[in-house]
């Protein structure tokens, strides 16, 4: 189970210890709008494949669009 | 998947951008309020005397003071006539009580729509949702922006053809 986190300091936090930040939302939200350096990888779409790109040895924080 | 550690960041992109955190896409193409909210807005806090601050906003000239904690949460608002209070009175006898404020990832138009249809004539508190004041944004300002941008918008789509 992942950890989770709601404030932005503790994604701050987990991004100064490397961490790769991906974004499941639908491609069109994703290119509206998305937070820096985030990859985007759709809910739907997360495979072994999909996340093929994503380094193991590193923390990765996944986000959606809200609590809901 | 073999990830050695994952974090969900619950809150979401929507908490983010209410923070006015960075953001990339599209959506940089967009003036969005908290990207010009002016910080320079006079502030003070709920024990001082109203005679204390008539001057600093005076000077300021937008003859409005934001009320906030030490951490900048918006608590209140005085507008020009709680400032013509008696000066021995606290901000917090003559202040106007939570007032109605915006998130910094609106968009002007959002904002000038909203001013337009509740008749709100001066200024926009941006806060993030936390409600940590970001800025204050002036109506005619607001329109003043628009205006150029329609007319730069105009003027290109006459030179394209």
């Amino acid at each position: 189970m992942p950890s989770q986190v709601f404030r932005v300091s503790e994604v701050g936090q987990l991004l100064d210890q490397g961490a790769q930040l991906v974004d499941v939302l639908d491609p069109d939200d994703f290119e509206h709008s998305h937070l820096p350096g985030a990859i985007n990888i759709p809910l739907k779409t997360l495979t072994r494949e999909t996340t093929s790109r994503l380094d193991r040895s590193r923390p990765v924080v996944v986000y959606c669009n809200d609590f809901g | 998947m073999g990830f050695t550690k994952v974090a969900d960041y619950a809150a979401g992109k929507q908490a983010w951008l209410e923070d006015n955190q960075a953001r990339e896409g599209k959506s940089t193409e967009e003036t969005w309020l908290g990207d010009v909210a002016d910080a320079s807005i006079p502030t003070c806090r709920l024990d001082e005397r109203t005679g204390d601050l008539r001057q600093r906003v005076e000077a300021d000239g937008r003859q409005i003071c934001v009320v906030t904690t030490d951490e900048g949460i918006v608590l209140g608002l005085l507008r020009k006539q709680a400032l013509a209070a008696e000066p021995s009175r606290t901000v917090e006898d003559v202040m106007q009580s939570g007032p109605k404020t915006f998130r910094p990832n609106l968009t002007l138009e959002e904002l000038l729509s909203y001013m337009r249809d509740h008749e709100i004539k001066t200024n926009a508190l941006i806060t993030t949702a936390e409600g940590r004041l970001l800025g204050v944004i002036a109506r005619a300002d607001l329109e003043a922006t628009l205006e150029h941008e329609a007319a730069e918008a105009r003027g290109a789509g006459s030179s394209d053809g």
